[in-house]
């Protein structure tokens, strides 16, 4: 079923972890549903589960129990090869600790997302990732490689290349955990801004989520949903 | 530049010392295993080739009344191919002032028409003229001898002055700088003055369309019949191996050599190169989940190692493979220099280049292959939450170190060494293969060093003169009455070696040595029965060489021989293990009465009162300087040093080359150490940043880590000390049955001069491999190591 309510859906998705010390229940019985170009915070305690819902939503890990779609398609069921070629298609991951290839440029960190998909046509790829590099404020930083950039401008970077393939979804995994508070305002603004187009934005953050950045505002608490805030646009 | 080949060939970059430690570590392994394969592929055929195109002769054939023969109609017979009288006379020729070793001299009878047994003009004229001679060329190498030069020629009594008119090449003879003996050729009428002996006696053919030696044996047989009937009686006749040229066995030991050798260095390099990959591939999980993330599938991950692979192939192909081939041919050019013989192959197969380029290319590949495919198959979750070594929530095993009596710091050595333990486990493996390699290398070494010396302890005498002919012990023993430093001399007929085979032999060709069976002069090591004694019925002890010549012969069984044309039938007792060609012994009393009425000698063993070297030497002088007025035949004046020395000769390749071979393997097994050792440091940077900020000091963290390094090392010596030990055993019954023949085996040898190299070079390997990285790891800072990925 393809519908703008029923966009991202969890059904009853449970995820454990065997260890030594015994079972740990990271989330329980999720039912969630995220209509499309919705703006959705996840937040919570550490240890709340909030990683592990982004990481079922992304097909990073698979539920124990359960199930997630996304516009239809039966996420954990895919196998790891369909997973990466759908995940880079429909789905740009923003870090928390940035992730960019360290051996290539600013720019080749784009391009090489753009190669793996190969939804964009060749052609249009530089110029396309030198459009987001200026969207993001660091064009002049294209040439460089991760380790010349401050942490604000990594963001950056690591954000224009989650854009790369137009994905219909945004997730971000702590995005600006890693940055001091100004940048992190920055980042936080620039990342609403770029996602506004109708883009389904889901953000794991523990910063404090007020004023009208997020459509909706979802607390996790010991792997259960605690509470589902939804705000006017 | 694609974004996928450009990370592949960035991620090269970015750590250059291991990126060219894998290049390294992939150029010495195809540099040794191309060198080999190139060395193998040259010799395997040119010292055949060599011998083959000599057309040598199947059959050798002495009489001295050939007079009867009718050549031209043997030459006619369908199953002849070609035949020639080729005289050979044995004399003595100086090589340096008051020096005299063996001469050949081949009488030949057309040097400008023979396809049989033929040698090639390498200098000078191709005919060497009346009263002049050629010689061959390894001949140099023993001699002050050139073209041109004048050369002292020993016949009995007579000095003769003898020019060298040409230099030739005989690939079908054994070199002479093995055996310590010239080749002459001369025409017929040269020989007879020279030699003062008739010629015409000596007769070699070569038959049509022989397959095997029993072949030959059989035509041979009908054509001897034919020569009794025509009342030619036949002094010996001899058969030499089919298409073997007398030194194969050298070669044959130098390519299993080469060959297994070759082939343990090429999986020692396969395991290096696997364990770097590895560690690439460790430093890059995170990545790889990036990727992953960011929508590369597992194909396309796979594609950006392989590449990876792929350009350090390419890189060390491009070192690798020119090096191999110079390397492969001056090793070809060095061994045919020492077995005497001339590289044919100018033009490598181009099959050969393929393997080499292909093994350069897809070796690193196939190797990391294993390592790439678990890397990608790393879950995302798994690999962006890999932050280098983890805990093994089910290890247990903390406990038991608790428990030793070992400070903090070395307990904590020992777990670490324990924490990635399939990682351990082919480290030391790998480590120990290439050690147990090492020492079997060097133990078979020793093994042969311990067969020279037994070989030279076996023979008591000092001095020993050998005569041509055999002749009364009262004209033997008148030049020497008033020689000093003399305790005793015992009078032999034949001896050891291969000369002495010429002089005293079966019919068949195996050499005789009939001496006291109490003599004390002699001491071989008996294998299987007993030595000789005094008995009523003629016995026999053989070396293996001899014991190959019999079909299945067995202590206290009786066996036909052929001893100057009387058959007769001897008990077989013993089996002796030596380093010579085929050799029956049997008591010279009981020789005497079967075929030597006239008890016919030719071997003066001498016997020192004082031993010491020089006063060895001088008494050798003295010997021959009693025997120039004399009219003695001469073969040989031999000290022992000089006989052990002529065996030593025919040893040193492969003692240097077996060498040589195990230090390869050592270094690159001990490389691949190093590369474990520094992956599992490297790794741990973020631990190296926790013990920082609990209080460790760099010199206590770089301690530990060496100290990893030694536990890892000592491990490695001592599993592979333990695996050399069977390993040893195998290898010295094999090189025994190889060089000795029918399943003698070399003894057991420990080398203490390899165990230290082992203990040296893998200690040191082992501490460098830690004291590097460690190095490099605490001069990084805490905060840096901490967040280091």
């Amino acid at each position: 079923m393809n519908n703008t309510t029923n966009y991202i859906r969890f059904d009853q998705v449970s995820k454990w972890f065997e260890s030594a010390a015994g079972r740990f229940d990271a989330l329980k019985n999720i039912d969630l549903t995220i209509g499309q170009g919705e703006r959705v915070a996840i937040v919570g305690k550490s240890g709340s589960g909030k990683s592990t819902l982004l990481n079922m939503l992304t097909g990073i890990d698979h539920p124990s129990q359960g199930a997630v779609s996304i516009n239809a398609t039966e996420v954990h069921t895919l196998n790891e090869s369909r997973l990466a070629t759908w995940r880079g298609a429909n789905i740009g991951i923003v870090f928390q600790f940035f992730q960019l290839i360290p051996t290539l440029s600013i720019l080749e960190n784009l391009l090489l997302a753009m190669d793996f998909v190969n939804v964009i046509p060749k052609k249009e790829r530089i110029q396309r990732a030198e459009a987001l590099l200026a969207q993001v404020g660091i064009s002049e930083h294209a040439g460089k490689l991760p380790a010349a950039l401050s942490g604000g401008e990594q963001q950056r970077a690591a954000i224009a290349r989650a854009l790369a393939n137009d994905p219909p979804i945004l997730v971000a995994d702590e995005p600006t955990g890693n940055l001091d508070s100004r940048t992190a305002e920055a980042i936080q603004k620039l990342f609403v801004q770029l996602t506004g187009n109708g883009k389904t934005v889901i953000v794991v953050t523990h910063e404090n989520v007020s004023g009208a950045r997020y459509d909706r505002v979802i607390t996790l608490n010991d792997g259960v949903i605690a509470g589902d805030e939804r705000r006017p646009s | 530049m694609n974004t996928k080949f450009k990370k592949a060939l960035s991620d090269l970059l970015i750590n250059p010392g291991r990126t060219a430690l894998v290049i390294f570590a992939l150029v010495i392994g195809l540099w040794g295993v191309g060198s080999i394969l190139v060395t193998y592929t040259i010799l395997k055929n040119d010292l055949n080739e060599n011998y083959k195109r000599t057309n040598p002769a199947h059959v050798i054939v002495t009489s001295k009344n050939f007079n009867r023969l009718d050549l031209t109609a043997l030459r006619k017979r369908p199953e002849i191919e070609s035949a020639e009288f080729r005289d050979l006379s044995l004399e003595r020729i100086e090589v340096h002032p008051n020096q005299w070793i063996p001469l050949w001299v081949f009488g030949v009878e057309d040097f400008n028409n023979f396809n049989l047994a033929r040698f090639y003009s390498e200098k000078g004229s191709n005919v060497p003229g009346r009263d002049a001679m050629l010689i061959e060329r390894d001949g140099l190498h023993v001699s002050d001898l050139k073209l041109g030069s004048r050369a002292r020629v020993r016949v009995g009594g007579r000095i003769l002055e003898v020019p060298v008119t040409g230099i030739s090449f005989d690939p079908a003879q054994a070199p002479a700088t093995h055996d310590a003996f010239i080749y002459a050729y001369v025409d017929k009428k040269t020989y007879a003055a020279i030699t003062g002996e008739p010629a015409d006696r000596r007769l070699i053919f070569r038959l049509k369309g022989v397959i095997t030696k029993q072949d030959i044996e059989t035509i041979t047989n009908g054509i001897l019949d034919d020569f009794g009937r025509s009342g030619i009686i036949v002094d010996t006749v001899r058969i030499p191996k089919l298409n073997e040229h007398p030194h194969q066995w050298q070669l044959n030991t130098l390519l299993f050599l080469q060959g297994s050798i070759g082939l343990l260095a090429f999986l020692m390099g396969a395991v290096l190169v696997s364990q770097l990959m590895s560690a690439i591939l460790a430093r890059q999980v995170r990545q790889i989940g990036v990727l992953k993330a960011i929508g590369a599938s597992r194909v396309q991950v796979l594609g950006i190692y392989m590449t990876m692979a792929l350009i350090f192939g390419a890189v060390s192909s491009v070192i690798a493979v020119p090096l191999a081939i110079a390397s492969g041919y001056a090793f070809a050019e060095f061994t045919a220099r020492i077995i005497n013989f001339n590289i044919l192959t100018t033009t490598l197969p181009i099959h050969l280049y393929v393997y080499l380029i292909a093994a350069g290319l897809l070796l690193p590949i196939l190797l990391s292959l294993p390592a790439l495919l678990k890397g990608v198959n790393v879950s995302v979750r798994d690999t962006l939450s890999d932050y280098g070594i983890g805990q093994d929530a089910n290890d247990k095993k903390a406990g038991l170190f608790a428990k030793l009596p070992l400070s903090s710091t070395a307990a904590l050595a020992f777990r670490n060494t324990l924490r990635r333990k399939k990682r351990l486990a082919v480290t030391v493996a790998a480590m120990a293969l290439g050690v147990a390699i090492f020492s079997t290398g060097f133990n078979v070494r020793q093994a042969l060093v311990v067969l020279l010396s037994e070989s030279r302890n076996s023979m008591k005498h000092d001095v020993q003169m050998v005569l041509k002919d055999q002749v009364p012990l009262e004209q033997a023993l008148l030049p020497f009455k008033s020689v000093t430093n003399v305790s005793r001399i015992e009078a032999w007929s034949g001896g050891r070696g291969r000369l002495q085979t010429g002089m005293v032999s079966t019919r068949n060709g195996i050499g005789i040595v009939a001496l006291p069976h109490d003599t004390d002069l002699l001491k071989p090591d008996i294998i299987t029965g007993r030595w000789l004694k005094k008995a009523d019925e003629l016995e026999v002890v053989m070396n293996q060489g001899a014991m190959g010549t019999f079909e299945n012969p067995v202590i206290g069984g009786y066996y036909s021989l052929d001893i100057k044309g009387k058959p007769v039938k001897a008990k077989l007792v013993g089996v002796v293990k030596e380093f010579d060609v085929p050799k029956i012994y049997l008591d010279k009393d009981q020789y005497d009465a079967l075929v030597n009425p006239g008890h016919l000698i030719n071997s003066l063993m001498f016997v020192a009162k004082d031993k010491d070297f020089d006063k060895v030497i001088a008494l050798k002088k003295e010997i021959e300087k009693a025997l120039e007025p004399s009219n003695l035949g001469v073969l040989y004046v031999m000290s022992q040093a000089e006989r052990s020395k002529i065996i030593y000769d025919h040893l040193n390749i492969i003692l240097t080359l077996l060498a040589f071979l195990a230090m390869l393997v050592l270094v690159v097994s001990a490389l691949g150490m190093a590369s474990a050792t520094g992956i599992n440091i490297m790794e741990r940077t973020r631990e190296i940043g926790v013990l920082r900020a609990i209080g460790a000091t760099p010199k206590m963290i770089y301690g530990l880590f060496v100290a990893e390094g030694m536990v890892i090392s000592i491990a490695s010596i001592l599993s592979g000390l333990l695996l050399a030990w069977p390993l040893s055993i195998v290898a010295s019954s094999f090189f025994g049955n190889l060089m000795l023949g029918n399943g003698a085996s070399l003894h057991f040898a420990f080398s203490n001069l390899g165990f230290v190299i082992t203990l040296i070079t893998t200690l040191f390997f082992g501490w460098l491999a830690s004291r590097i990285p460690a190095r490099r790891a605490i001069n990084v800072s805490t905060r840096e190591a901490l967040s280091y990925e």
